[in-house]
């Protein structure tokens, strides 16, 4: 079940998403032998408050959240957590943000190197900052000229996490891959609002969320499955997975791992299922390893 | 309000007054739903609940023997000190205050008082007599009902006497209240909550210096005057 992703090696194909897993050390029950990597909670160079409460509303199938990337910043970061890191054996990932490209670009220069870091994972898709973010993910100039600042301050592999909110996410696919990119991770939360019909106003005090859970899932793995068409790096496929089969789904769709998010806020246990149904998957279908999975991928 | 009562011997032997379970059923909502650990006996633990949305009347409509998934106990629960300790006195006088459904925590931190030996005064409020929950231990119950149709007329906070602990439950209109005339008391806030296990950041909980940590981990219990109480929202609104 080794997959080679984007210049890592995992030992599976199910990653753990930004800011459904913390940093790793929350969530003492979960089965880490299934897990392929993870992905940090979403971190800024400085420390950040979060948005005001309510922050997430439970929607058909659906979560919407609005945290707005609170964290402790890259220091705290380094000092709390990468030495946590630096002894597990599957690779961390740390989900970068900014609000200009030279703050990534910043951002990634401080974590370069530091021991239990593996790579990136370059947010321009949080749509609930106020500055940056989803700004970034919408525009293939803006979107290029991020992943080059931090590609240009770092050696590891840089992953760029893609915002379902555009039309076309063949053209951002493609920016940021000739900007240097090592893979893509398809898709972060849609941008949705519910309202509250006692007090007339938006459910979030953010008005605004990101919508996640299974109801999302169509819609993302059409979006991977339009991003894997687009370029020749790897595509890991993320929007709704709580099964194996949905993350089957993303994997015939032309992604090459996936990872596991709003799932695991319900069931601790969530990555482990996934991966053990796939490998069970696998072995009912006769394939030897993941590479043997048929996937319907067109070429543009 | 009705009781449940399930069988989790782990939660049942380990769980401390105002911690809580998280629990999910097939079929049920996304998210699991939090509930205080009312009672907790043997190999038994109970939850109290209204129907307040779509997973709550599913859960209510449950027969003997069907399975819930129950993560817990989660969260940080009352720090229960003797109380003459604080007061110099032979014996200390802890007062319990809930509204509502915030009697869910109560029977185990009454059990703890008395067992640390402090005289229990347990201050029960509710909108009416109806929605009062009549089940109360302790050396002195007092009722309050917002439409005096039981005991006083008026608000818990209102109605309780002096007291050197305060450990409070209940909306958190109520729970403000509660921070102005006891900055010192213990209360279990309500918030939405998303996870349960400190990862989703969903249960923020705005803190006077600022900032916000988590209902399930930090909390749910906090110091009353460590709460910014105009930033927490007032009333959850559940459904859609």
């Amino acid at each position: 079940m080794s997959v080679a992703v984007g210049g890592l090696k995992l030992r599976g194909p199910v990653l753990a998403a930004s800011g459904t897993f913390g940093y790793g050390t929350e969530v003492p029950l979960l089965e880490r032998r299934a897990l392929g990597g993870m992905v940090s909670k979403g971190i800024f160079l400085r420390a950040r408050e979060g948005t005001a409460p309510p922050r997430i509303a439970e929607t058909p199938s659906g979560l919407l959240n609005a945290i707005g990337l609170q964290g402790p910043g890259a220091d705290a970061l380094v000092r709390d957590y990468a030495p946590q890191w630096a002894s597990w054996d599957f690779p961390v990932l740390v989900n970068i943000n900014g609000e200009s490209a030279s703050e990534y670009g910043e951002l990634a220069a401080r974590l370069d190197g530091v021991p239990g870091i593996a790579g990136f994972e370059i947010n321009i898709s949080c749509p609930n900052v106020e500055q940056g973010g989803l700004y970034f993910g919408n525009d293939p100039r803006a979107a290029a000229a991020v992943t080059e600042a931090v590609r240009k301050r770092t050696k590891l592999p840089v992953w760029v996490k893609l915002t379902p909110m555009v039309g076309d996410i063949g053209v951002i696919a493609r920016a940021v891959e000739s900007a240097g990119a090592d893979a893509l991770c398809a898709i972060n939360t849609f941008v949705g609002m519910s309202i509250d019909l006692n007090a007339y106003k938006p459910r979030l005090s953010f008005r605004t969320g990101g919508l996640s859970g299974p109801a999302i899932r169509p819609l993302a793995v059409h979006l991977a499955h339009q991003a894997a068409r687009a370029v020749r790096i790897p595509v890991i496929g993320i929007g709704g997975i709580s099964r194996a089969e949905d993350a089957l789904e993303f994997l015939v769709a032309g992604c090459v791992a996936v990872q596991v998010g709003t799932a695991t806020f319900v069931n601790p246990r969530a990555i482990a299922e996934v991966h053990d149904g796939i490998a069970g998957f696998l072995d009912a279908k006769g394939f030897s390893s993941l590479a043997d999975l048929p996937r319907y991928l067109p070429r543009d | 309000m009705f009781v449940i009562t399930m069988r989790a011997p782990d939660v049942a032997r380990s769980v401390r007054a105002g911690q809580f379970v998280n629990l999910g059923w097939a079929g049920g909502p996304l998210l699991r739903r939090p509930f205080s650990v009312y009672r907790a006996d043997g190999e038994v633990i109970e939850v109290v609940l209204k129907a307040v949305g779509a997973g709550t009347a599913q859960l209510l409509a449950m027969e003997p023997g069907d399975r819930v998934s129950c993560l817990g106990p989660l969260g940080r629960g009352f720090e229960i000190t003797a109380p003459h300790a604080l007061a110099g006195r032979a014996q200390g006088a802890v007062l319990l205050i809930s509204g509502g459904l915030g009697v869910a925590p109560m029977p185990l931190v009454a059990r703890d008082a008395r067992a640390a030996g402090a005289r229990v005064t347990w201050v029960h409020g509710a909108r009416s007599a109806q929605e009062l929950c009549t089940e109360a231990a302790g050396d002195e119950v007092i009722w309050a009902t917002d439409d005096g149709s039981r005991g006083f007329h008026g608000t818990v906070v209102a109605s309780a006497p002096d007291a050197d602990v305060v450990l409070a439950c209940g909306p958190n209109r109520m729970l403000a209240a509660v921070a102005e005339r006891w900055p010192e008391a213990q209360v279990a806030v309500e918030t939405y909550m998303g996870c349960g296990t400190g990862v989703c950041l969903g249960c923020a909980v705005p803190l006077e210096r600022g900032g916000y940590d988590r209902a399930c981990k930090e909390g749910p219990v906090y110091r009353a005057a460590d709460v910014n109480w105009s930033m927490l929202p007032a009333h959850l609104a559940y459904g859609a």
